[in-house]
């Protein structure tokens, strides 16, 4: 699923980017990256943009944007940190 | 004192590490210090003397990393690549290190001689986030410097590192940032082919191999025209199929995901957070504000309190200045026994720049506002409240800052547009600035609505104005967009950063910056404007006019009517030839021509003589005002403008409200079309521009005018 189709409370885990250019070099600079795990903090007053956080830090982006990243739901995130070696499928 | 060793360091970090505050604690110098990305968009220098050395700081915007996407990151590589400063300064913002570390790493990439000042470091302390610096100085591979700008903490232990690092005395060793294996083979690969180019001396090689498989278009443009070229695009055709088959990924997603492993790694090893997730101020502060039901009511009041704080508190100091200037011009006016000269120095210049320095009250009470609300935080908030409005209108979240400076002054407003990435974004909001209520257009208003509103009315017919300036310049906005400059507006991806009470300094001394340019501004083109005004509404003389008034009131003097009574036709007389001889005069001859085009709106000649001369700067409109009417009231004795504009017939409740219409509107000053001109490249659009604003101010004013003349 896509980031904008979530919830506000909802926890999810980034598995891809599909957005391109200069808003995917924005995302990736922020740290949202595979395995990035972050929480729906809320929605603004008037619907859009939506705020994110992630690692202490809170980032607002429009559900356009968030459509470029590829979700999935978790329940909670694991641990403190997310460690390269989970990110590789095990055969 | 300095012996001639000069230290030239640059200033790279975050939007938001406090970057421009360290700049200011170590040189002194006072500038905008905000807690909104992108606040520093110029390059600011300034220089201190420290232990012998001259050294010479370098303030660059602040950046998340070195792509070359934005404007700013573009500004901050090039000055990195091509001036090589003698040593960075990277600041990083203590208590969100992980993710101001990206940038570090770069840092790394770069191979430049660099430093990390570890910021905020009270805030770290407090939070009781620990760092093993000893450790982290190893991974990084430099030097790393606690420091806290507010506190001036670390400042001295920072200059003498600065120093060491200039002098190569550096106990620390390089560290290098290695990929996954595969990455590295290709980056090898081309760095290799990329040693044996003479050409390209100038750059690492492992730097330049690195962005190519990032896909940096500029260092592609840089190398394309080379034959080595060929072989390059082989290896990163090989590079991209190995990534896809591999990680399902490209190698510009994996160099992205290992910087942020080697972070993670470090984070991991060198710096212990307390437990647990703690709700922290920001977030009690955003429940509130960013609340769904509160967010857009708080948003609208504090844009409100800006302008009633602004306006109430302002308006005792003014009547206090301008209490201070009457009495100068009385105080003055015996000594001048020279006709002309008493002319030049009451109705000229204490008339003129009096008229301009009244209302410094009001400007430094808004950008005491306007500050506020930048080092707070809360103008990222703002933008996200409303970015669904403003994306409505093809413009972004982020216009809105821009925008809300515009309500200071144009000029910054217009230059603060670099923080938008796309172009048409950036020409869109440059194009709407001047439709934000400038600081300057306040005075015309405040006078304007003193002389023919009741106090309490006043402060809502100026809100109304400044309404009406930004539906303006969001219809302009709208057609803008969906006509000629129509393409996609730029990403919102942006950091709301934690809440940080503003240093009392920082909020003062961005008032300080200001009033002083508004000062230097009207002692220096509003001084010589008023003199020109002044030279242009007395001369030509018109002698026959002259003779008439000696002959007439030598007939006076003849008659037999009372003393008391012959002064009273004496002051009518004289106000009779002032009056005409100002018609006669070069500005009443432009007026006059300009009237017919006016006239529906309301306005004479003098009105189009104020229009005119307003262009060199809008609060000139007042001081013209003063001068013309002036002339044709006072007889050395100063009056209040105010009250002449309410005694004179051709005024009303109408006129003011048309023409504080069309100042708002019409063409901005000389100095913002400058600006415009700087930012957008060209005049051509600059001059469409002004023919578009002259027409909108025309058509609005005559609506106003023609509904205002119905209703009262």
């Amino acid at each position: 699923m896509r980031l904008s189709e979530l919830n506000v409370g909802e926890k999810a885990e980034v598995t891809a980017l599909k957005a391109v250019g200069a808003i995917r070099r924005r995302i990736m600079d922020m740290g949202l990256i595979k395995g990035t795990q972050f929480k729906v903090v809320r929605v603004a007053p008037l619907g859009d943009p939506i705020e994110i956080s992630f690692k202490g830090l809170y980032l607002a982006m429009r559900k356009n944007e968030a459509e470029g990243i590829v979700v999935c739901k978790v329940d909670a995130f694991n641990g403190e940190e997310f460690s390269q070696a989970d990110q590789q499928p095990i055969e | 004192m300095s012996d001639g060793k000069e230290i030239c360091i640059a200033l790279a970090g975050n939007p938001n590490c406090g970057k421009t505050s360290l700049f200011n604690a170590l040189t002194g110098a006072h500038q905008k210090v905000g807690n909104f990305s992108g606040v520093t968009v110029e390059k600011h220098e300034g220089y201190l003397d420290y232990k012998g050395y001259r050294i010479r700081v370098v303030d660059l915007p602040g950046i998340y990393s070195l792509t070359p996407y934005s404007p700013e990151e573009i500004v901050t590589r090039e000055y990195l690549i091509k001036e090589t400063p003698d040593v960075v300064v990277n600041v990083l913002e203590g208590p969100n290190l992980e993710r101001n570390l990206l940038l570090t790493t770069q840092l790394m990439e770069l191979e430049v001689d660099f430093l990390v000042a570890l910021n905020m470091i009270d805030e770290v302390e407090e939070k009781g986030i620990v760092v093993e610096i000893k450790q982290l100085q190893k991974l990084l591979g430099c030097h790393i410097i606690p420091t806290s700008a507010k506190k001036s903490r670390g400042l001295d232990s920072l200059l003498d590192h600065i120093i060491r690092v200039s002098r190569k005395d550096i106990e620390i060793s390089k560290n290098k940032l290695f990929f996954r294996p595969e990455v590295e083979a290709s980056v090898d690969k081309i760095a290799a082919m990329l040693t044996h180019q003479k050409e390209l001396g100038g750059y690492n090689a492992r730097w330049l191999a690195i962005k190519l498989l990032e896909n940096d278009r500029e260092v592609y443009h840089e190398v394309q025209c080379y034959p080595v070229w060929v072989k390059i695009e082989l290896v990163l055709q090989e590079a991209l199929r190995e990534a896809e088959r591999m990680y399902d990924s490209e190698p510009e997603m994996l160099i992205t995901e290992d910087r942020h492993a080697f972070i993670r790694g470090a984070m991991q090893e060198c710096v212990r957070q307390p437990g647990g997730v703690k709700t922290s101020a920001s977030d009690y502060i955003d429940m509130v504000v960013l609340n769904r039901v509160l967010g857009l009511p708080i948003f609208l009041l504090v844009v409100w309190a800006i302008f009633q704080m602004t306006f109430t508190l302002g308006s005792p100091l003014m009547s206090a200045l301008e209490f201070l200037f009457g009495a100068l011009a009385t105080a003055i006016a015996p000594l001048l026994p020279n006709e002309t000269l008493r002319s030049v120095v009451i109705d000229g210049i204490i008339a003129g720049v009096g008229g301009v320095l009244v209302f410094l009250p009001n400007i430094v009470l808004l950008f005491i506002g306007l500050s506020f609300l930048e080092a707070s935080g809360y103008m990222a908030r703002a933008a996200f409240v409303i970015d669904r409005v403003m994306h409505r209108f093809g413009l972004h979240g982020k216009s809105f800052i821009p925008m809300i400076t515009g309500f200071g002054c144009s000029i910054p407003a217009i230059m603060a547009t670099r923080t938008l990435k796309s172009r048409t974004d950036r020409l869109v909001t440059i194009m709407i600035i001047p439709f934000m209520s400038c600081g300057a257009k306040l005075p015309v208003y405040v006078l304007l609505t003193g002389a023919f509103f009741a106090p309490d009315v006043a402060a809502n017919v100026m809100f109304g104005i400044y309404l009406l300036g930004i539906v303006i310049g969001l219809w302009t906005a709208w057609i803008l967009k969906s006509t000629v400059l129509k393409s996609d507006s730029e990403p919102f991806v942006m950091e709301l950063p934690p809440y940080r009470w503003p240093t009392f300094t920082s909020v003062f001394f961005q008032a300080k910056v200001k009033s002083l340019m508004y000062l230097k501004k009207a002692g220096t083109l509003i001084l010589s404007a008023v003199i020109i005004i002044w030279a242009v509404s007395n001369y030509p003389h018109n002698v026959a006019l002259e003779k008439e008034l000696s002959a007439e009131s030598a007939q006076i003097a003849r008659s037999g009517v009372a003393a008391a009574e012959k002064m009273k036709l004496q002051n009518r007389l004289e106000l009779r030839i002032k009056s005409e001889q100002l018609e006669y005069s070069l500005a009443g001859r432009a007026g006059k021509v300009l009237e017919p085009l006016i006239r529906p709106l309301g306005f004479d000649w003098r009105i189009g003589i104020a229009l005119v001369t307003g262009l060199t700067a809008k609060e000139v409109v007042v001081s013209t005002l003063g001068t013309i009417y002036s002339i044709g009231q006072s007889n050395g004795a100063p009056v209040e403008l105010k009250s002449i504009l309410r005694q004179d017939p051709s005024f009303s409740q109408a006129t003011a409200l048309s023409l504080m219409v069309f100042v708002l509107l019409y063409i901005p000053c000389v100095a913002a079309l400058g600006v415009m001109k700087k930012e957008v490249g060209r005049w051509r659009p600059v001059l469409l521009y002004s023919l578009y604003s002259l027409s909108v101010a025309w058509i609005v004013s005559f609506i106003v005018y023609r509904v205002a003349l119905l209703m009262v």
